[in-house]
């Protein structure tokens, strides 16, 4: 039943279509139809993959960009929960720092990488300033939002209760604010990993940004298209981990996927 | 027909939607401790009245203006391509179930490579001129209008669906006159989100390539350790992505003045 249900869900026209175009491509690569000079045919850059492999630098270059996504993420993932309970708790905080935050926030990331090159030079903490800002923005603004939009009735339900401020935030405010968090967090997870390949590419010569410039540099296409595709998977396994994570902590969190 | 009010009024909208100005303390009060702090001649961090200098000083050589023209040119041009390629497929995609679910699989492939990633490809198949630098901005802003065109082509309400057919409209009018009117909203909503990486993705190419616009000329004072300029240079950054999200606020909010207010989904 299952396995049936499985095989019915997949999109074959779809399918269809994604081979085919691969075909077409691999068909007028290898007949010269294309007359590109650096358009490697699929199967070019398959066995680009096995190069990258088999040197041993795919898999350094994919640990540092995982690991500059983790740093850069926890860091804003813990800067923007605190700040934004402190905002969005206080009135007061809000209506002398909300200002400030709207001129930040359409600041583009990589604006940032000159600075932080005249800083601390071709190194992971001029990553860490290209990442981290752009990064905190959603977390920040979406645990604000949820804070703030808590149901007035269900901060009456914790003074019938006669909860202390502690036991307010952390079993009334806490739990409603919750799903915009997680959208929030899951948002800054995908700008995470696109800011830290700009960033390498940039400002950090090592990691998978650096490998897609320095092959395109070498005129190696097909280890470009390898290290883009690789940065390409790697975007939809974090988001599906990271949905699998948020329906897994908070059942509730599918509806609003739904929404989306 | 309905009497439109003049774009005064939805400017003073916007503006008494922002927040209070005294949420602008701590930058300020962080600016001024900055400027009293420094101390002499530091080379990393100057004193914000040498970034406005350091911004004279490029106004005067004559290569802060076309900079600023050439990135805002770029953005512009690259948003309205966007838009008309973004909204025809996404309108197709939206129309046409069939169609959806057999480009589906592609597009999500597609999309899943980081508009950043699109440059280098970009670089090495067309070259250092404006046309590459274009190409990559529209391969940028074209995915959040596409899906947010398609995703609203396919939730026409069905009763507005129902009137084209009590009305016998053609295939033409059923497009023109319920579907378009139906999308533009969320077209409005994709060119929201796409402003920001639209931006990001210019100033990257400029950054990488050193074609002319204003990420050249940072990267340019940067290499030449003219970090008043860099600092300068960053303010203006920040500024012109402020008036151009709130530029675009007002121009939507005029814009969207007969279309019925925004549902809480919709926000989401």
């Amino acid at each position: 039943m299952r396995k049936n249900n499985f095989i019915a869900r997949i999109n074959w026209p779809g399918t269809a279509v994604f081979v085919f175009v691969g075909l077409a491509w691999e068909a007028a690569v290898g007949s010269g139809l294309l007359e590109y000079e650096y358009l490697p045919a699929p199967s070019a850059i398959a066995l680009g993959f096995g190069e990258l492999a088999g040197q041993g630098i795919l898999a350094p270059d994919i640990a540092h960009t995982l690991m500059s996504v983790a740093i850069g993420w926890t860091v804003a993932i813990v800067l923007g929960i605190s700040l934004g309970f402190l905002l969005g708790l206080s009135p007061t905080a809000r209506r002398y720092s909300l200002a400030s935050i709207e001129v930040l926030r359409p600041m583009p990331g990589v604006a940032f990488a000159p600075v932080g090159l005249l800083l601390f030079g071709f190194s992971l903490k001029t990553e860490m300033v290209v990442t981290i800002l752009p990064v905190l923005w959603p977390v920040l603004v979406n645990t604000i939002g949820g804070v703030t939009g808590v149901h007035q009735r269900l901060y009456d339900v914790g003074r019938t209760f006669r909860l202390s401020r502690k036991d307010t935030i952390l079993r009334i405010i806490l739990p409603a604010a919750m799903p915009p968090i997680v959208v929030g967090a899951r948002i800054s997870l995908g700008l995470a990993l696109v800011l830290a390949v700009v960033a390498e590419m940039v400002g950090n010569p090592e990691g998978l940004g650096y490998g897609i410039v320095r092959e395109q540099q070498a005129l190696r296409p097909d280890l470009m298209f390898a290290y883009i595709v690789t940065v390409g998977f790697i975007g939809i396994a974090l988001n599906a981990a990271m949905l699998a994570l948020a329906e897994a902590l908070f059942p509730s969190f599918r509806q609003l996927r739904g929404g989306q | 027909m309905t009497y439109s009010r003049p774009w005064r009024q939805y400017f003073t909208l916007v503006v008494e939607a922002l927040p209070s100005a005294r949420g602008l303390l701590p930058l300020v009060a962080l600016l001024v401790a900055w400027q009293l702090l420094q101390t002499g001649n530091s080379p990393y961090f100057p004193p914000p009245s040498d970034w406005w200098n350091g911004l004279m000083l490029l106004a005067k050589s004559g290569r802060l203006y076309p900079a600023l023209s050439a990135t805002t040119i770029t953005l512009l041009l690259g948003l309205a391509v966007a838009v008309v390629i973004g909204t025809g497929i996404g309108l197709l995609i939206g129309v046409f179930p069939r169609f959806s679910r057999a480009v589906g699989p592609l597009l999500e492939f597609l999309r899943a490579i980081p508009p950043p990633a699109v440059v280098p490809v970009a670089i090495l198949f067309m070259g250092y001129d404006e046309r590459m630098k274009l190409t990559v901005v529209v391969l940028a802003a074209i995915w959040p209008i596409l899906l947010n065109t398609s995703s609203a082509a396919e939730r026409v309400h069905p009763l507005l669906l129902d009137v084209a057919r009590s009305f016998r409209l053609s295939a033409v009018d059923r497009m023109r006159l319920i579907i378009l009117p139906s999308v533009v909203p969320a077209v409005l909503l994709g060119i929201r989100v796409a402003l920001p990486v639209a931006i990001v993705v210019t100033l990257l190419v400029e950054i990488l390539t050193s074609i002319e616009g204003i990420g050249a000329l940072m990267i340019g004072a940067q290499r030449n350790f003219q970090s008043p300029q860099v600092y300068g240079l960053l303010v203006l950054i920040g500024l012109f992505g402020l008036l151009v999200n709130n530029v675009f606020a007002v121009f939507e909010a005029i814009l969207l003045r007969r279309w019925p207010p925004k549902t809480q989904s919709e926000m989401f």
